[in-house]
């Protein structure tokens, strides 16, 4: 409800933009959440995760989610990537409604990577483009190049069981970034990798972005990493979830250096219940 | 020193084991004095199994013996392991299939084998097909419970790379429980091959089952004992050959 009534709102025509109408009107390359539930039955329990959450993400623009851990993020990603059904709600892509099963348009990175333990870290990556019809050589020539942008090129024939949690994540972002896919899911794709390298990986990932330019949904509990990476900032509440917020982020806003970041920063983390002048990182 | 240690104990303990399982028999037949005709001593077999080893009677048997395992074997495992991957990937088929499986799978095949003697005589065709039972249930049941344990990301991960149901059944949750599969199979080769001699004690014209019951009629106790050993020794033999092959193709690391 909360994104709903921010269309109202005149101040915000950004948001206004992000916002999932009443009458669907989605395009090409547009991923939108419409009053969307999700429950799961535990033990005889019911247990709500999702409780009306709306909001769109316009063709080849990052949306960056953020709250509070366990409130439902990788359901959410679950349910765009047709592999969770919405108890109520619908998701659309391409103006169709998002369809449960094997996908053509997607890539996704898991927060466990999920690396089949019997292929190679080059045969990981290349398996979903041979599955997508792509030749044995072109598949491995991709998967090669890809592995080169994660920095895993001197492991390409190893196994997975070699691989520390942070390159197995690595590997995870290579395999759905190789798909080329219009649709990319990522689930807090950068939470196993040491800062350092966390840093050059985002960084690498607008680069890539910007020669692709697929619709972004990426979970993360990482504010910096959100303003960075993010066309639009989505703050969920506590489980169950609905949108608190949709946070536009301006182009000025991403330098780590200027105050315009440090508002934002603030007004993202307050947001989450984290008052500025506790603020910093 | 440090390196020599582990080879020596890897090659050495086995003989010492066997070595003292062999004294433990010697000692009981002198101890009680027992006449070659109720228990011979291992000399007397070891006689006995040079004998047989140079008659071509005995290599037939072997040769039937083996034969009636292998083709009973391959098609219980074949069968069991796709009745249980239908029933991994399955709910409809799972929920026909469990009953009848369930009912089945705590029947001795020993049970059978008056059945198979009086469907299919002492040919071949009864002691193949109670291999392949007693081969397939075990077959059945780890390879379904194998495909329900696979990791549920993996599948996620398959769904996501674009694989429909079957493909994801066949690339994805049976390569996964491959491992799983392979140890089960080494088991069910264990009991596939006692239920051939059991068969073959029963009623059988040929094999190594009959070599020894026809022995124990002639009073022929060192050959019954070495045929005893004859059938141990293949046993291990054939689970040896399955656990190598299943590493040699299955193994990653």
């Amino acid at each position: 409800m909360t994104a709903i009534r921010d269309a109202d709102g005149p101040a915000t025509r950004a948001a206004a933009e992000h916002a999932a109408p009443a009458a669907i009107r989605a395009h090409g390359g547009e991923l939108v959440i419409d009053h969307v539930f999700h429950d799961y039955l535990a033990g005889g329990r019911r247990t709500d995760v999702l409780n009306d959450v709306s909001f769109r993400i316009p063709a080849s623009s990052v949306a960056c989610v953020v709250g509070p851990s366990g409130c439902g993020k990788s359901t959410l990603l679950g349910l765009a990537a047709g592999l969770l059904r919405p108890s109520k709600g619908a998701l659309y892509w391409d103006g169709a409604p998002v369809k449960m099963g094997p996908t053509s348009h997607l890539g996704m990175a898991f927060q466990q990577p999920g690396l089949f333990p019997w292929m190679t870290v080059r045969q990981n990556v290349a398996i979903g483009l041979r599955t997508r019809g792509h030749s044995r050589r072109d598949a491995q020539a991709t998967a090669d190049r890809f592995l080169d942008t994660v920095g895993l090129a001197d492991f390409k024939d190893a196994y997975p069981s070699h691989l520390s949690g942070g390159m197995a994540q690595r590997v995870g972002i290579a395999r759905a970034l190789a798909l080329k896919p219009r649709l990319l899911l990522l689930d807090e794709p950068f939470a196993a990798v040491d800062a350092f390298t966390r840093l050059k990986l985002q960084q690498e990932f607008k680069t890539l972005l910007r020669l692709d330019r697929p619709t972004v949904l990426f979970v993360t509990h990482d504010v910096p990493e959100a303003i960075a990476i993010g066309d639009i900032i989505v703050v969920m509440t506590q489980r169950p979830a609905t949108v608190q917020r949709i946070i536009p982020v301006s182009r000025g806003e991403r330098d780590r250096a200027s105050p315009a970041y440090a508002r934002k920063l603030a007004e993202t983390l307050e947001c989450l219940g984290v008052t500025s002048d506790m603020g910093g990182e | 020193m440090i390196s020599a240690r582990p080879i020596v104990r890897r090659a050495l303990l086995p003989i010492v084991g066997i070595a003292l399982a062999v004294a433990a028999w010697e000692a009981t037949v002198l101890g009680y004095q027992l006449p070659a005709i109720v228990l011979p001593s291992p000399k007397a077999v070891v006689a006995a199994l040079r004998e047989l080893l140079v008659t071509r009677a005995f290599w037939r048997d072997v040769g039937v013996s083996l034969y009636e395992f292998v083709a009973g074997y391959l098609l219980g495992a074949l069968g069991g392991i796709a009745v249980g991957v239908l029933m991994g990937e399955w709910r409809v088929f799972r929920m026909m299939a469990t009953p009848v499986v369930e009912s089945l799978r705590f029947i001795v095949p020993f049970a059978w084998i008056p059945l198979t003697i009086l469907w299919f005589g002492t040919a071949f065709t009864g002691k193949i097909l109670l291999v392949a039972y007693a081969v397939f249930f075990v077959m059945v049941v780890s390879t379904t419970r194998a495909i329900a344990q696979v990791e549920p990301t993996l599948s996620r991960v398959g769904t996501m790379l674009g694989m429909g149901r079957w493909r994801l059944a066949w690339q994805v949750h049976l390569r996964a429980a491959a491992p799983t599969i392979a140890s089960a199979a080494r088991a069910a080769a264990a009991i596939g091959w006692i239920a051939v001699v059991a068969a073959e004690y029963v009623g059988a014209s040929a094999g190594l089952g009959l070599m020894i019951t026809n022995a124990a009629s002639s009073l022929a106790t060192p050959v019954v004992i070495a045929g005893m050993i004859v059938i141990g020794a293949i046993g291990a033999g054939v689970s040896a050959l399955i656990g190598w092959l299943s590493r040699a193709r299955l193994d990653y690391r």
